[in-house]
This record gives C-alpha cells, sequence and structure tokens, in this order.
C-alpha cells in the first residue's frame, strides 16, 4: 500500500483561498465606504426626484410644488425646456422637470450661450403652457416665474410676455 | 397599510410565479425551497408584467388590476394543486454551512439596507420607473402620447416593460405611484441570485457549502452591491443578470439526458431575456444558440426548438406593438450594416483596450474577473461535457457582441459611452461567472460520470468519485 501526497489537492486549495483572501482584501474597504457613506434619508412617493432637485437648487421638497404648478396648467398645452449645453447639472434638471411636468408634452432645448431667439421663434405661444429654465438666465422679454432655489424658473405663458 | 399592500404585491407575483412553475416542472423534478422560491419569483415578476402590457391593450382602470390579480389567483390555485416536490431533508447542515448562511442573511440585510438608503439611480428614474409612473396615472396603461413625445425621448420609450411594470404592480396595489417603494423589488432580486448560486452550486457539485460560500462572495463585487448600476440603484441590469444566470444555469442542468423539467424552465427564462432589457436582445441569442447546441448534442427531439418560439413571440410582438407606437428609434446607435462596420473598423483596437482596462477596475469589480479567468482555465480540459462549452459561450460570446455594437455607437466620443455603460453590460454576464467558478472550486472532473443523488435530491452533478462522499460511500 504506498501513500501519495496530495500536491495537486493542495495547490488546488492554496491557490482558491489565496484568491479568495486576496479578493476580500481588495472589496472589503470598497463595500464598507459604500454602505458607510450615506444615512438614511427621508422616504416618501417622490424621494428621488427631491433628492436630485434639492441637489441641483437647493430646495428641498420641491417635486410636489413643481407637480402641482404643471397641473394647474392645460394639460393639452407642451412644456418647453431650456438647459444649458456641456452642463450636466443643467441636463439633469432638464429631464427631472420633464418628468414631473406629466401629462404636458414636452420640449426640451440644449441652448449654448444666452440667446435663446432662435429656439424661442420655434415656439407657438398657443401652445406652451409654461417654460422653464434650468440654470439658464430668463431672457428679459418674459415675465418673472416662480423661483425654485438657484437654476430652476418656470414662467406660465398665462403671464403676458413682454 | 403600505407594508401589507407592497406584501399584497409581492404575494400575487410569487403566487403567479408559483403556478407557472408548478406547470413547467410537473412533478418530474425536484426542486428546492430556495429553487422554488427563486423561479416562483422570476416567472412571476416576468408573467405580470406581461399580463399588465397585455390586458392593458384592451382594458385599464380598476379592471386592469382586478383581471391580473384573478389570473395570479387562479395560477395560485394551479400551483397549489400540483406542487412541486421538494427534495426529504437531508441531515443537519454542518458548522461552516451554517456559518455561512448566517453571513448571506447579513449581507442581504445590507442589500435592502443600502437600497433603501439610496434613491433610485439615473436610469432607474428616467428610463424604468417614469414607465411604471405614467401607466399608473393613466390607469395602468402607458399613454400613447408618452411614446411619440420626442421631448421624452430622453427616456428610451422604446425599453421593455418587465421592470416597469413589476413597479406598475406594486403601484396599483398601494394605490400611489412610490418611488421609495419601487425600490423594494431590486434587493429582492438580489435575494434571488443568491437563491440560484447557491441552489445551481448545490446541483452543479452535489455539495451545499460550495453555493453557499460563492453566494456570499456575491456581496463582496462592488460592481454588483454599491456601485453604478448595482443591485440597489433600480437599474434593469441587475434583474437582467439574474434572469440571464437562471437561464444558463437551468440550460446547464439540462444537458442531463431527460432532464425536460429544466429544459423548460431554461425555455420560460429565456423568453423573459429581452423582455427585462433591450440588451436581453444579445443575451437571448447567445443563449438560444446555446440552447440549440444543448438539443443537438443531447441529441434531443426537435419539438424541443419550440423553446425559442415564446421568446420570439414577445420580441416581435414588442417590434410591433413600438411600430403601430410611433416610438422613436434609439439614437446611441449607428445603422447596423458592412458599410458602416467598415468605416469604423479602427475602433476595434482602443475598444479592445476599454474592455481589458474594465476587467482590471480593481474598485469596480475587485477581483472577480481574475478569479473567473483562472476558473475558465480549471474547465479547459472539460469541454467534453456539453454543459462547459454553454457556460464558457455564455460568458464570453456576449462580452464580444456588447464590444462589437460600441462599433456602431453614434456618440461623437465613443470610448465615453464605452466608459459610462461597459461595466453594466459586463454585469449581465457576471453571475455565469459565478457558475464558473462553482464548477473551478469544485474540481468537478467529466470523466467517470456518475449521477449523484443526495437522500432524495437529484442534482445534475456528473461528479468524479473522489469528491463526492456520497458516491463513494456507495
Amino acid at each position: 500500500m504506498t501513500f501519495r501526497f496530495p500536491y495537486a489537492r493542495i495547490a488546488h486549495v492554496l491557490l482558491w483561498c489565496g484568491l479568495a483572501v486576496a479578493s476580500l482584501g481588495v472589496s472589503i474597504p470598497k463595500i464598507y465606504s459604500g454602505v458607510t457613506e450615506y444615512p438614511l434619508r427621508p422616504t416618501g412617493p417622490l424621494h428621488t426626484c427631491d433628492s436630485y432637485l434639492k441637489f441641483a437648487t437647493g430646495v428641498p421638497c420641491a417635486s410636489k410644488d413643481l407637480i402641482s404648478i404643471f397641473q394647474s396648467m392645460t394639460a393639452s398645452k407642451r412644456i418647453i425646456i431650456f438647459t444649458r449645453k456641456d452642463d450636466a447639472f443643467s441636463s439633469g434638471l432638464g429631464m427631472t422637470t420633464a418628468y414631473l411636468a406629466s401629462p404636458h408634452l414636452v420640449r426640451l432645448f440644449e441652448i449654448n450661450g444666452t440667446h435663446l431667439d432662435n429656439e424661442l421663434s420655434k415656439m407657438n405661444p398657443d401652445e406652451v403652457a409654461a417654460v422653464v429654465f434650468c440654470r439658464v438666465n430668463r431672457p428679459n422679454l418674459f415675465p418673472a416665474g416662480k423661483v425654485f432655489g438657484s437654476g430652476l424658473e418656470v414662467v406660465s405663458t398665462s403671464e403676458k410676455v413682454r | 397599510m403600505s407594508a401589507l399592500a407592497v406584501l399584497g404585491a409581492l404575494g400575487t407575483l410569487l403566487v403567479a410565479g408559483y403556478g407557472l412553475l408548478t406547470l413547467l416542472a410537473r412533478k418530474e423534478t425536484q426542486l428546492s425551497l430556495t429553487e422554488q422560491i427563486a423561479f416562483s419569483w422570476l416567472l412571476g415578476t416576468g408573467a405580470v408584467s406581461l399580463l399588465l402590457w397585455i390586458f392593458g391593450l384592451f382594458v385599464h382602470g380598476v379592471l386592469l388590476p382586478g383581471l391580473v390579480s384573478i389570473i395570479c389567483l387562479s395560477l395560485g390555485f394551479v400551483g397549489w394543486r400540483r406542487m412541486v416536490p421538494r427534495p426529504l431533508r437531508r441531515g443537519r447542515p454542518n458548522p461552516f454551512e451554517i456559518f455561512l448562511a448566517i453571513i448571506i442573511v447579513i449581507e442581504i440585510a445590507i442589500v435592502f439596507y443600502l437600497s433603501f438608503v439610496h434613491t433610485l439611480g439615473w436610469d432607474g428614474l428616467l428610463n424604468w420607473e417614469i414607465k411604471a409612473r405614467y401607466a399608473f396615472a393613466n390607469g395602468g396603461v402607458i399613454p400613447a402620447t408618452y411614446f411619440s413625445d420626442s421631448g421624452r425621448a430622453f427616456s428610451h420609450p422604446e425599453y421593455p416593460l418587465a421592470i416597469p411594470f413589476t413597479e406598475l404592480w406594486l403601484y396599483l396595489w398601494l394605490g400611489e405611484a412610490d418611488q421609495f417603494c419601487a425600490k423594494t423589488i431590486f434587493p429582492i432580486f438580489y435575494v434571488i441570485g443568491t437563491f440560484l448560486v447557491i441552489a445551481f452550486g448545490r446541483r452543479f457539485t452535489g455539495r451545499t457549502w460550495i453555493g453557499l460560500l460563492m453566494a456570499a462572495f456575491l456581496f463582496f463585487v462592488p460592481q454588483i452591491t454599491v456601485e453604478v448600476g448595482s443591485a440597489i440603484a433600480g437599474y434593469a441590469d441587475f434583474p437582467l443578470s439574474i434572469f440571464y444566470l437562471a437561464t444558463i444555469g437551468c440550460l446547464f442542468c439540462a444537458t442531463e439526458p431527460k432532464n425536460d423539467a429544466f429544459f423548460r424552465l431554461y425555455a420560460a427564462c429565456l423568453a423573459l431575456l429581452p423582455w427585462v432589457k433591450r440588451d436581453g436582445l444579445i443575451l437571448w441569442v447567445v443563449a438560444a444558440a446555446c440552447g440549440v447546441f444543448v438539443i443537438l448534442r443531447t441529441k434531443r427531439a426537435s419539438r424541443h426548438f419550440l423553446a425559442l418560439f415564446p421568446g420570439l413571440l414577445i420580441i416581435c410582438g414588442w417590434r410591433f406593438y413600438l411600430g403601430v407606437m410611433h416610438a422613436p428609434q434609439a439614437a446611441d446607435f449607428l445603422p447596423l450594416n458592412l458599410e458602416t462596420f467598415g468605416s469604423h473598423l479602427y475602433r476595434i483596437l482602443p475598444l479592445l483596450s476599454a474592455l481589458l482596462a474594465e476587467f482590471h477596475n480593481l474598485p469596480t469589480w475587485s477581483l472577480f474577473w481574475f478569479v473567473v479567468a483562472v476558473g475558465v482555465a480549471y474547465l479547459l480540459d472539460q469541454m467534453r461535457n456539453p454543459g462547459t462549452p454553454v457556460l464558457l459561450t455564455a460568458l464570453f460570446v456576449p462580452i464580444a457582441l456588447y464590444l462589437l455594437i460600441y462599433v456602431f455607437s453614434s456618440w461623437p466620443n465613443y470610448l465615453e459611452h464605452v466608459g459610462l455603460s461597459i461595466s453594466r453590460l459586463l454585469l449581465h454576464v457576471a453571475p455565469v461567472g459565478f457558475l464558473i467558478t462553482i464548477l473551478a472550486v469544485s474540481r468537478r472532473r467529466a470523466k467517470e460520470p456518475a449521477r449523484v443523488r443526495q437522500r432524495g435530491v437529484v442534482t445534475c452533478a456528473i461528479a468524479g468519485s473522489e469528491r463526492t462522499p456520497v458516491v463513494e460511500l456507495a
């Protein structure tokens, strides 16, 4: 009867144990920071939108107000949203506003500079319920609208455009 | 009240899924409790979302959830009458298994915590939840104007509805659209993924501890637990990866002769891949090709090719629906033709380089891909077993196809497109990497095949005798 030392088996066990330990060593700091990064936030039906809007404008719980503004407008009319090109915050704010503007149809305009003349010429004022400026300065021809913190302004077209 | 409504919604999903499971398994095979829960959830989410979509073409309002609930309960009744047999209780679990089980429970609790700490991710809100919210506000049906509204093209109206309509099901039970409660379903997919890894680990190797160990390691891949697009973000990528895991795992088990129950489960999970995410179409093609290989290799009757039919029906049905609704075409990719391919061929090398960089992106993947590479090396001498080429194809071909698709990217900076999405695309096949690792760790040999029977439960392990205590005993 001969005894064969199970080299292959030992190598196999060592290899996988080594891989497991190394994996844990690399992963645990990342997972730990991920778990402890954020505290528990307030919950609510619109908690994601509220978080985005607070992040972008600084205003807490703004979603509900935005929804009620849009709901007070004629549903068959469009919402026009201006965002700034190459500005991720502006773009995100625009899309979140579009999300909340349902059931209105929306139109997003991404602008390069501060002049909106070209885009405004494409608008038919009778078909527009509101114009939203996301980190874009409101042109003077529009009256002041409802301002949400820094960077979000909703102008209802029922206000007279100058 | 909200908790009860959420429980009601989840309960009906599981009941419907269990009914379908009993119809598919047909008392032919024993399924453990973890398998029954996992398949019930996957089939339930698929069935309820499909039913909401199909019935929504004809009815809306209170009638829609009413009808779907009746079908769910009817399926539950069928399930109650047919009951999938469970394996007899094996002996007491050993201390190592108990330790691993405790670790997994803690991990699951952390994933639930993380899921509720974080908000829905960007795509989770604007690509997926948006559809659920709009459908809820419109009596359970996505308004036609949503599809044709060019201003909301950013939210990809052409994406399929499995995830949004599972969220919608929750909303219909809750009576309001609630972004916080919608997140409930994503950690459940993590639980299901854990259950499947445990179950397949046991079936592949005949040993429970390997499945438990791998399931515990699922948590330690940052892309699965904490990164963008992970199980906590509300994206469809992780659920898709779990559907893919179920599909490929079942197909592996179906490589055993006469294991038709798993082949039917494979067909059901396969059909749902393109219903979860558009990228699921690529996974469907790969998994279907693997299915054809298994049918031919195991000399199954030609009727088994019908397994591809439900998926084709869903793909064509959804394309037809989008056409009728005048949904905009996705603008992220150029037309797929040889001319575009030829003119963008120069992208291949930078794309390969980006892929390699992603593989050793330690903050995102830890050593996961390195471990999988070692696992693949183990399996290379086992290609005679039909399950091995299935697993390797299921891992590598989607990656190659995903890489190829970026050749057609319409983004001005296509590498930015890659950078934003490659980790999520690799996530789709990551659980298959776990299956490969399970086989490698167990060092299962294809030689001297012997079916392992564990006190009543038939596994799909064809194990080398020196590695399986039960066979040794025999």
